[in-house]
């Protein structure tokens, strides 16, 4: 049984397929890749997993269960998490708080809010933000926040992590520990789709990719089979990408 | 315990017992029945501030749900039932009219809150001067017994009991995930929040405790017309308490309501022109200088007091 399925899935705003009759297959434990040029329709396709969009047609089902239309926040409490291409911090709240709020409302709970900050700030170590803890999110970088978010999420102990775009901005430098964070998590017994741009980070984490185009799914295999897909470069990647 | 909560756990108990020692050395009934006033408006400034404060809903019509409390619990009284029962009663039926406007109204983004809550407040106003046009007075037999003591020991414990519930709410995770949705809603329920059953909880408990307060001034009143506690007034008074205290806090409701019925009642006697137009101002500055309220003001000059101190310390050995 797969862990995640996507069937047939469809979106349009007005007359626009942001996406179209979309299939996706993925097994617990791995990396999804997924790419695409702007607008293709990753984003939409995140939010209509988590909830954020109801489809025009299709199904989700999630550990053989049928999710397709449930309320986001119940999409969460069956362990979905998510984290936004634009940031959403809880800005007047510390570090501590927003990654206090994932665990008292996400999986295993903290029993109290004493105990959910001791655990809380156990998470913000992972992110390498524990020195922020006591630091309202809105006087933090555009990266710390993005890592909040993402310890945030981490904090309702999620089956399936949604990572949109959590690399961008970042140098090669970063890039690579961001790679390793993720792997980590991944290591934790955590499924994940991760949307990028950044070629070399998809091909380096990735047990599969998936490439959309206007809406569509137009390839999907290893990293490897993905980049040489000429119809994949010629949509997307360039030459350039792909012979290194 | 910290230090610092034994100093607030002390505070809060001493100005209780002072509270509730009051009317063994105060024996005028005008000072009794100003503090009387104090506590109402304590109780309403909290618990609108839930909602208002707490869960960012603005809520225009809070008087539809002290009035609802008022009519209720003054007509089962007055029909015979036990106080309690009565207050009770006074209490629960605006929770109805809160999840009835609540439901559809959250659903709707932007202002349909607002205007749901202003719209239902101008309706029943209207519909209750029509229904029960006369004043309703005490009959005989209550006024023969009428005192002022329970009446003042029945707000004292409304106004107890309203701060100490939006204390131990925003404390929990309730009060933690109300904020969240307040803050960011759609973070909010990626983390398996609720923005709607949140709202619908803060605006349950907020009418509740407005309607509890409908009842201590219902149980209070000898003579009023029935649409008056309906009146937009109430709103705009309980929202300019929270305003000028704070929003958001605990403490602030508390400090607005005191400083602003005291400010009120001294204007009214010493400018009885021109007082209206006097607060309004001093409102419309508070708001535009002091957003966070009194409690900022507050905060700002300690640190700038505090900074001072320590900046003086610094200099001292130096010199
Ligand atoms: N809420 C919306 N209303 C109308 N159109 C939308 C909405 N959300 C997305 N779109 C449109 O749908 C298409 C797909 O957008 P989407 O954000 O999913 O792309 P994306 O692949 O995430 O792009 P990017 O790489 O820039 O993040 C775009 O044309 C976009 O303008
Ligand atoms: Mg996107």
């Amino acid at each position: 049984m797969a862990f995640l399925k996507v069937q047939g899935l469809t979106k349009s705003f007005g007359g626009l397929m942001a996406i179209r009759d979309v299939d996706l297959e993925l097994q617990q434990g791995q990396i999804l890749g997924l790419i695409g040029p702007n607008g293709s329709g990753k984003t939409t396709l995140l939010n209509l997993i988590t909830g954020f969009l109801k489809p025009n047609a299709g199904t989700v089902h999630f550990m053989g269960e049928n999710i397709t239309g449930l309320p986001r926040f119940k999409v969460s409490q069956r362990g979905i998490a998510r984290t936004f291409q634009l940031t959403k911090a809880f800005l007047d709240f510390t570090a501590l708080e927003n990654v206090m709020v994932g665990r008292v409302y996400g999986q295993q709970p903290a029993k109290n809010l004493a105990q959910a900050a001791e655990e809380s700030l156990e998470i913000l170590d992972r992110v390498d933000l524990l020195d922020k803890a006591h630091v309202k999110a809105r006087n933090l970088t555009l990266m710390q926040r993005k890592r909040l978010e993402l310890a945030r999420a981490l904090a309702t102990k999620p089956r399936l992590l949604l990572l949109d775009e959590f690399m961008s901005g970042l140098n090669p430098g970063e890039t690579e520990d961001a790679m390793q964070l993720i792997r980590q998590i991944r290591d934790s017994q955590v499924t994940l789709i991760v949307v990028e741009h950044i070629v070399k980070a998809i091909v380096g984490l990735s047990d599969r990719v998936v490439v959309l185009n206007m809406g569509e799914k137009i390839a999907e295999g290893t990293p490897v089979q993905v980049c040489e897909d000429p119809h994949v470069i010629e949509c997307y990647l360039g030459k350039a990408v792909c012979l290194k | 315990m910290s230090a610092k909560r034994i100093t607030v756990l002390a505070l809060v108990v001493a100005v209780v017992a002072v509270l509730a020692a009051l009317p063994l050395f105060v024996k005028k009934d005008s000072t009794i029945n100003l503090a009387c006033l104090v506590l109402l408006y304590v109780a309403l400034a909290s618990s609108w501030n839930i909602l208002g404060g707490y869960a960012g809903q603005t809520n225009l019509g809070h008087a539809a749900f002290f009035g609802l409390g008022t009519l209720v619990a003054r007509f089962t009284w007055l029909g015979g039932w036990p106080l309690w029962a009565a207050l009770l009663a006074g209490a629960c039926v605006p929770v109805i009219f809160a999840l009835i406007i609540g439901a559809p109204a959250f659903r709707l983004k932007g202002a349909y809150f607002a205007i749901g809550t202003l719209a239902l407040a101008q309706v029943l106003y209207v519909t209750v001067a029509n229904k029960w046009p006369l004043i309703t007075s005490l009959p005989a037999r209550y006024l023969a017994t009428y005192r002022l003591m329970p009446r003042y020991y029945l707000f004292l414990a409304v106004a107890v009991f309203t701060v100490g519930v939006a204390y131990f709410l925003v404390k929990s995770r309730l009060g933690l995930g109300l904020m969240a949705v307040r803050e960011e809603e759609d973070a909010a329920e990626s983390l398996g929040v609720s923005g709607l059953r949140h709202k619908l909880l803060a605006f349950g408990v907020s009418a509740f405790l407005a309607g509890l307060a409908g009842g201590a001034f219902a149980f209070y009143h000898v003579g009023y017309y029935p649409q008056f506690p309906f009146s937009p007034a109430w709103t705009f008074d309980t929202m300019m308490a929270v305003y000028i205290g704070g929003t958001g806090t605990v403490v602030g409701p508390i400090i607005g309501a005191v400083f602003y019925v005291l400010v009120k009642e001294l204007l009214a006697l010493k400018v009885v022109e021109a007082h209206l137009i006097i607060f309004g101002i001093l409102f419309i500055l508070v708001v535009l200088f002091l957003p966070g309220g009194l409690l900022e003001a507050w905060s700002k000059i300690r640190s700038a007091l505090g900074s001072r101190a320590k900046s003086r310390k610094a200099a001292l050995p130096a010199g």
